[in-house]
């Protein structure tokens, strides 16, 4: 981390030779001693992988190809860049498309032209400063340790300063990661006691949502958009609502209406493509999938699933044929990601059916299943989804009936997962079927843990673990299991005094936790629990 | 995009956009310029540089602001309301507009408690506060003052010179000033507008911003006072 202007590594991109040698000679007459320079985007990134830079100052409007939001998304997603370096995006108007991006990926401070040196120079300083007092927090944060990063956050948070803010959002951020959702509700409010603002408003809708309070969090987030329609953080989280209360046609136009407002959004562009091929309306879905490619072509966020939607949209629409050569764009495009590559075979499979070849649909999904096969755990929800669908079209039930049931067993409490595999069984015309291994699959997952609670309770806690383990290896994304499991583990240690490999364990299953189900209330409880057993004596960190 | 979609005002924006960019280098070399030649060139030609970039400024804020009513009028201006020091944004506002007050030989002097934070979207004010300052510039003596301070749960921002004041028929107007473009000055108008649309955008609790003129202050010349809710 740059802890002096002068001593910091600088790099200014930016596509006019004038700004940029104008900028060089601020920087040079301020003392700075490393500055580089680059005109395209390609160079910057050149330049960003070879060298650790503290300071960016980037022009937002790079003419072709990507723009500076795109090289600082990247460079992050490649991790040329990391917390400590301060990205300045130049600029000579505010657009909306500049705030729409998600706020991990903002840069750190936007100056508006013309910038004069004597400007640049208080903002950079200004930046250090903050960067510098923010370190320690940060540090936590990537050390994991939240309850300590919160701690951090109080402390500072007890004399007002120019930090405030963020020191705010960023305890918020940490009180909703760790899943600790009634600190977060009474944190929102005592912002919003003070003053109305969006973003705490977000939160508490985010609070709700995440609690599955769903007709609150809508209430709030039509609040904020009635008070500023061009808070669009508020409209995705809508839209999110909506869909999950079943609504598909308001979530829908929700979307619809924030795209008018901000069009070159990539993941909204996508959100609303899903959105609408769900809602069953193809020509909706199909051009906003298309408009996602389109626009996600210089930027990380370009995904197969974009590709994959689009040829399922086509597919639907009776154009296989198109649908196919999507396919083999995705190919071209996610080749040696076998991600990409699964969700290219499965679409692939159901597409080769509609078109009358079960041969090469059956070779698809054979492909599909290998793939399948070499990296288990790390399978999106609705790849699987989309496989148990292809293999049921194609008559293979048992195969398809496994996956199915393998996603009740992971998620047997989330209704609306459950609703999904309720609806791939009515496709094919198997919902009596279908509603007997849902069933069954429910209960073998509730008596394995009522066997292990038991167990527990009789103070059998190394045969307890033994169970969960051994019922993990079949059901690796149980949240219930996983948190069982950590808090028998923990007890044990409580028992036995405490492990370091084990501790290491807990916080891996802890983790999966709150990435499988963020809202999951044991989450916060076990981490507070593992972190004071770090912290304590005798082994220390 | 279809033809028809370009409408006369989409133009004029994208080509003030592009007005913008030329006008922001020139102003930067400008600036350069004078750094270099200040112990080397005599008065008058540091004088008659000065007034360039004076111009060029004020040309670039006219542009600033068309662009904002533009966006504002169409509902795409990001407003970013957030929390704000005025100690911070007052200091680098007069950083700003050192190198054209030199040249006038205008102190600008800055009063505001350390602790002074209220929220509104940092660069529509700064806009606004430009605007203020570039007119105290145009009217005052030697000495232009800024002064925040939070009243009655508002925050005051008082840009004050050393001039002679407004004229009756001025303050009379301000009244109307709702008017806007017909705020007749002899400027166009354009900067009071802008700033009354911004002050207007500022809501919180029921309450709007707002602007006034007066006459009076810590130098007894002109006042302009922006508050916010």
């Amino acid at each position: 981390m740059a802890t002096s202007l002068k001593q910091s590594n600088t790099l200014v991109i930016d596509d006019f030779p004038s700004m940029r040698s104008m900028m060089m000679g601020f920087l040079k007459s301020m003392g700075v001693k490393s500055i580089d320079n680059a005109g395209t985007a390609k160079d910057a990134l050149a330049l960003l992988a070879s060298k650790k830079y503290d300071i960016v100052i980037c022009d937002y409007n790079l003419g072709h190809g990507q723009n500076g939001q795109q090289i600082l998304e990247e460079a992050k997603h490649k991790n040329y860049i990391g917390y400590s370096t301060i990205w300045v995006m130049v600029t000579a108007e505010k657009t909306m498309d500049m705030f729409m991006g998600a706020a991990e990926n903002k840069p750190d401070d936007y100056l508006l032209k013309p910038i004069s040196e004597g400007l640049l120079e208080t903002r950079l300083n200004k930046l250090i400063e903050k960067k510098m007092s923010l370190e320690p927090i940060e540090s936590a944060v990537a050390a994991k340790d939240y309850m300590f990063a919160i701690a951090l956050c109080d402390e500072q948070l007890k004399k007002h300063t120019t930090n405030t803010q963020d020191i705010q959002r960023i305890k918020s951020d940490l009180l909703l990661m760790t899943g600790n959702f009634s600190a977060a509700q009474v944190f929102f409010e005592s912002i919003l006691a003070v003053r109305n603002m969006p973003w705490a408003k977000t939160g508490l809708g985010k609070v709700h949502f995440l609690t599955r309070n769903y007709p609150q969090a809508k209430e709030i987030f039509q609040e904020i958009l009635a008070e500023n329609k061009m808070y669009l953080e508020a409209a995705d989280w809508l839209s999110k609502t909506l869909d999950a209360m079943g609504d598909l046609e308001q979530a829908k136009s929700v979307l619809l209406s924030a795209m008018t407002l901000s069009p070159n959004a990539v993941a909204r562009q996508k959100s609303l493509a899903d959105a609408a091929y769900k809602n069953g309306e193809l020509d909706l879905a199909q051009a906003s999938y298309e408009k996602a490619i389109k626009l996600g072509e210089h930027s990380v966020h370009k995904n197969s699933s974009t590709y994959s939607g689009l040829a399922k949209v086509l597919s639907a629409k009776d154009d296989p044929q198109e649908a196919l050569k999507v396919l083999d764009r995705s190919k071209v495009e996610f080749k040696g990601d076998p991600g990409a590559e699964l969700q290219t075979a499965v679409i692939e499979g159901m597409v080769y059916q509609k078109l009358g070849q079960p041969d090469k649909a059956e070779a698809a999904l054979a492909v599909a299943e290998e793939l399948m096969r070499c990296q288990p755990g790390s399978v999106s929800l609705s790849t699987t989804m989309d496989m148990a669908d292809a293999l049921l079209a194609l008559g293979q039930k048992d195969k398809a009936c496994g996956l199915l049931a393998g996603v009740v067993k992971n998620n047997h409490e989330n209704a609306g997962i459950i609703s999904m595999v309720e609806a791939v069984f009515d496709k094919a015309g198997l919902s009596e079927e279908g509603g007997e291994l849902i069933k069954a699959s429910s209960e073998e997952v509730v008596n394995i843990n009522k066997q292990g609670v038991l167990l527990a309770n009789q103070g059998k806690l190394e045969e307890g673990v033994k169970l969960m383990k051994q019922a993990l290896l079949t059901l690796p994304d149980s949240d219930l299991m996983l948190t069982n499991l950590c808090g028998m583990m923990l007890g044990l240690m409580s028992k036995k005094g405490k492990d370091e490999r084990m501790m290491s364990e807990v916080r891996q299953y802890l983790d999966r936790v709150s990435k499988i189900n963020p809202a999951n209330k044991k989450y916060n409880t076990y981490m507070n629990i593992l972190n004071k057993l770090a912290h304590s004596s005798p082994a220390g960190r | 995009m279809e033809q028809e979609d370009i409408n006369f005002s989409d133009f004029i924006a994208s080509s003030i956009h592009d007005m913008k960019n030329s006008l922001n280098i020139q102003i930067g070399f400008l600036e350069e310029l004078m750094g270099e030649c200040k112990d080397k060139v005599d008065e008058s030609m540091r004088s008659q540089l000065g007034h360039t970039i004076y111009e060029a400024s004020r040309m670039n804020v006219n542009l600033i602001q068309i662009l904002s009513l533009y966006k504002l009028g169409k509902s795409i201006y990001p407003i970013d309301i957030a929390e704000q020091s005025l100690k911070e944004i007052l200091e680098e506002l007069a950083l700003q507009n050192q190198s054209i007050m030199a040249y006038k030989e205008i102190t600008l002097s800055v009063t505001c408690d350390d602790e002074c934070y209220w929220y509104f979207d940092r660069d529509l004010i700064t806009g606004v506060l430009v605007n203020a300052v570039n007119n105290a510039y145009n009217y005052t003596t030697d000495k232009i003052h800024i002064r925040a301070q939070i009243r009655d749960d508002m925050l005051e921002i008082r840009v004050e010179d050393n001039g002679t004041g407004y004229s009756d028929e001025m303050l009379l107007e301000s009244i109307t000033a709702d008017r806007g473009i017909s705020f007749a000055t002899g400027s166009t108008g354009l900067g009071l507008y802008f700033s009354s649309q911004v002050a207007r955008m500022h809501k919180n609790a029921g309450k709007l911003g707002a602007l006034s003129i007066e006459n009076g202050g810590a130098y007894g010349g002109g006042c302009f006072v922006l508050t916010l809710p």
